[in-house]
């Protein structure tokens, strides 16, 4: 029977893939941004495993404890941090999501750039027509 | 006065989120705070730059590193927090998002600015990794508020909102997904050594030199990568830099990439000094030069142009970070200061210039001061001497030769030569017989004028005071390769407490 730590392990890995696959494969932006919190769920799992003990207690001294082997507080604190930066980061996301939805009508990626590529062209020939120059583009 | 460098991460920050509120009871208040916070931490770097010659330390919370967090400042840190505040008040938002009105910039603008600056300050002097996790991911939100919120809108059409939100998620979901490699890379060292300090983790480099620590590097160097428009990770690059006013693209594109780039020097120099590290940084750094300097050729706007010729410029700073030894180092100093000059100086003339080249007819004989500061500096990116650019890749170049490195030489040669063509493309529009009969005279603002007119003749000082930036780059160099004393200033318990 393989041990709990492999399988965390792969766990975490495999939480990571799924959300990489997921960022490159998915069209439509919703499912890129679920993609991504899925990626960071694999990512914050590794953390907390790379500082896991399975043989020992959690890392908080009580007074007449006689000290003991304990888990590594740091990747701990640190996960929290992480996570937090995250939800806000996605929450944020969607707010842009809510915005685009709005002004270009999908949510498409695909759509999405070739409405913004163009936007982009329209503002440079806005400017060269206003000068009546021969304009290539 | 050592121990008030914190004040320039901390003041900002506070400031930042003080700023909405203030701007409730006085408009004129908020906006008078701002500039006023950021010339207080310019006054501070410059008084702590004069009065130091060797690094020093800084422990947060007076817990002693590694078990606390260590501020590493040397001269190379200051330097880059003092360009950051030097740059955030030339490319000040003064005016509002996409009005020509002298209506000034909102507070939440404002606010989103004074972010950035204090994150990337903590950048510069951090040297705990997951500290520098945290700051890059304070400036990565600062930059996608920013960038959705300000618009470029020289040309009149209001569509620039829209484009920047479509600009800006899309760059959040590139940038998102490097933060998630680079955390994946950090879990993987804290894994093998249990430590993130960088001093720490400089003496455990053996621990690390095994695949599982060449994997971490990659990962952390195409996560920080990200804001570094590193090759696989820019496509994000021209579109942010279309999409939002040229001020911003300025200070994105000529200080804030630099500190993702410092952020890799320090992972390199520090945890991975190895050549294989060395190798995967000179094929992104080539990849890069080629498909920048290739796009920005085949660009038919002089936004484009110069977004993809940024990303070629900082494929040569990834180039000349990978020869190994001092000469890489300052070569690469040399390379990414020269580009901190020139590029903000470049978006600052697209204000006007955007759109298609054609526009710029005849141009060059009625806006002769931007025209004439535009020739200088493109005379530089290529290299001519005796303009700073010919130093810069000329100690880049002589360095690839002294390890070898032909086929780099030739890829950048060849590239130089691409660089030549699309600039000198420009010149033949700008002083060519063809001149524009609808008498259309593209006059930027007295401010921008102002500010390409201090940056070039920052670039022509340079070339005087050779002598100058050869010993600072030098010292500088000096510090950063310093390992032992590094080690020996963090870990040891000489630096002071806050």
């Amino acid at each position: 029977m393989p041990d709990i730590a492999s399988i965390l392990f792969s766990g975490a890995l495999g939480l990571l893939v799924i959300g990489l696959g997921g960022l490159l494969l998915s069209r439509h932006a919703y499912r890129v941004l679920l993609a991504l919190v899925i990626a960071e769920a694999g990512a914050n799992l590794m953390l907390v495993i790379a500082g896991y003990r399975w043989d020992a207690v959690a890392p908080i001294l009580s007074g007449d404890m006689a000290p003991v082997a304990m888990v590594d507080p740091v990747p701990q604190a640190m996960v929290l941090t992480a996570i937090v930066i995250g939800v806000g980061v996605q929450a944020l996301a969607l707010t842009m999501i809510i915005r685009i939805k709005r002004t270009y009508g999908t949510l498409d990626m695909v759509q999405i750039k070739k409405l913004m590529e163009k936007d982009f062209d329209r503002i440079a020939s806005a400017s060269t027509s206003a000068s009546k120059s021969r304009g290539k583009a | 006065m050592n121990q008030y460098v914190i004040l320039t991460v901390v003041l900002p920050l506070l400031a930042a989120f003080l700023l909405p509120s203030a701007g409730r009871f006085s408009f004129s208040i908020a906006r008078l705070i701002a500039p006023l916070v950021l010339l207080f931490s310019t006054y501070l770097l410059i008084d702590v730059f004069i009065s130091n010659t060797e690094p020093f330390v800084l422990h947060i919370g007076d817990f002693i590193a590694p078990q606390g967090i260590a501020f590493y400042i040397d001269e190379l840190a200051l330097i880059m927090a003092l360009a950051v505040q030097i740059f955030a008040l030339l490319l000040w938002p003064w005016k509002a998002p996409g009005s020509d009105t002298n209506s000034s910039a909102s507070v939440k603008q404002l606010s989103l600015m004074l972010l950035l600056v204090s994150s990337a300050n903590g950048l510069a002097f951090s040297g705990d990794l997951f500290n520098l996790y945290v700051f890059y991911e304070l400036l990565a939100v600062a930059t996608y508020g920013l960038i959705a919120y300000n618009p470029n809108n020289d040309s009149g059409f209001d569509t620039g909102f829209d484009t920047g939100f479509a600009a800006a998620f899309r760059y959040l979901i590139v940038s998102a997904t490097g933060s998630v490699l680079a955390l994946v890379g950090i879990s993987l060292i804290y894994f093998l050594t249990g430590t993130l300090n960088f001093a720490h983790l400089a003496t455990l480099q053996t621990t690390l030199y095994n695949p599982i620590g060449l994997t971490a590097f990659i990962l952390i160097l195409v996560g920080f990568g990200v804001k570094a428009e590193l090759f696989p990770v820019n496509s994000w690059v021209p579109e942010v830099y279309s999409a939002t006013s040229r001020r911003l693209s300025a200070l994105l594109a000529g200080v804030i990439s630099k500190l993702a780039v410092l952020v890799i020097i320090k992972v390199m120099l520090f945890i991975f000094p190895y050549d294989e590290a060395r190798q995967f940084v000179l094929i992104l750094g080539l990849a890069g030069v080629i498909v920048g300097e290739l796009s920005a050729l085949k660009a038919n706007d002089f936004t484009r142009m110069i977004s993809w010729s940024s990303v070629g410029q900082l494929g040569l700073v990834f180039v000349a970070f990978s020869i190994p030894g001092k000469a890489g180092i300052i070569a690469g100093l040399a390379v990414m200061f020269h580009h901190m000059l020139t590029k903000p100086a470049l978006f600052l003339i697209a204000e006007k210039w955007g759109g298609n080249f054609s526009l710029l007819n005849g141009q060059g004989r009625k806006t002769w001061l931007l025209s004439a500061a535009f020739v200088i500096i493109a005379l530089s990116i290529i290299g001519v001497p005796p303009l700073p650019g010919f130093w810069a890749k000329f100690l880049l170049l002589t360095g690839l030769a002294d390890n070898t490195a032909y086929l780099a030489m030739i890829v950048i040669l060849i590239m130089t030569v691409i660089e030549a063509f699309y600039l000198f493309r420009v010149f033949n529009h700008l002083y060519g017989t063809e001149t524009d009969t609808s008498g259309n005279i593209l006059r930027h603002s007295f401010l921008d004028q102002l500010t390409v007119s201090v940056l070039t003749v920052l670039l022509l000082v340079s070339v005087v005071e050779l002598e100058t930036v050869n010993i600072m780059l030098n010292s500088m160099t000096d510090q950063l390769t310093d390992l032992n004393g590094y080690i020996a200033r963090v870990l040891g318990s000489s630096g002071a407490g806050i």
